[in-house]
């Protein structure tokens, strides 16, 4: 990656306008995620919360009528070596779901299922998914 | 805990780490790899046929993702 440093950044990737900050609807996301760590797992109230909370999303993010950042329209060659660490996430996660995501295989989710199990960390959860949400709503 | 779990945890570790090592080499000066926003940002940008399929593909991802962390 050394040689990369050298060459000079396309302008297209330094003239990105960023939207105003948008503080309330984070703050928002603060009682919202302090909520759904009480829904457990599994649970049909877990179920409706996510699928309300994502669907509002969704739909935000697909209307025009919120700002959006303005970014690049291509990106330059030194994107390959994002396929490095997501090429190995993906490797990983289809091995251990082919063998059946078990204890000796575990997949991530199941990984990630007792530490979701505590409330604050559930809570932390969510509310780094709504706000990496949010994030790409503006984008 | 087994060699097979032990291997496991440690590939979405290194798969963490590679991520952490590339999105700082994104962030120097002049380099010319791209953040991952800025991959994301493309990536939503795509269209077919007047469709938004990026976008759709993108945040349709994300809320998946949410539903089986914490829901499922």
């Amino acid at each position: 990656m050394e040689h990369d440093r050298q060459v000079p950044r396309p302008p297209e990737l330094t003239a990105v306008d960023r939207p105003s900050p948008s503080f309330p609807a984070v703050l928002l996301f603060l009682p919202l995620s302090l909520l759904g760590g009480f829904f457990p797992a599994f649970s049909l109230s877990a179920n409706l919360y996510v699928l309300v909370l994502g669907a509002t999303l969704l739909i935000a993010g697909l209307s025009s009528r919120l700002p959006r950042r303005q970014g690049a329209s291509e990106l330059p060659p030194g994107v390959v070596w994002w396929l490095l660490p997501v090429g190995l996430l993906i490797v990983v996660e289809a091995i251990t779901y082919a063998l059946g995501s078990t204890h000796d295989y575990p997949t991530l989710s199941l990984l990630a299922d007792p530490l979701l199990d505590d409330y604050l960390m559930r809570s932390l959860g969510y509310f780094g998914w709504l706000t990496v949400f949010w994030g790409l709503v503006r984008r | 805990m087994s060699v097979t779990r032990l291997l496991a945890i440690s590939g979405f570790v290194l798969a963490a780490l590679a991520m952490l090592a590339v999105e700082i080499a994104a962030r120097r000066p002049n380099s010319r790899v791209p953040r991952l926003g800025e991959v994301t940002g493309v990536v939503m940008r795509y269209e077919a046929a007047g469709l938004p399929v990026g976008r759709l593909a993108v945040l349709g991802f994300w809320f998946w993702l949410g539903w089986h962390f914490l829901a499922r």
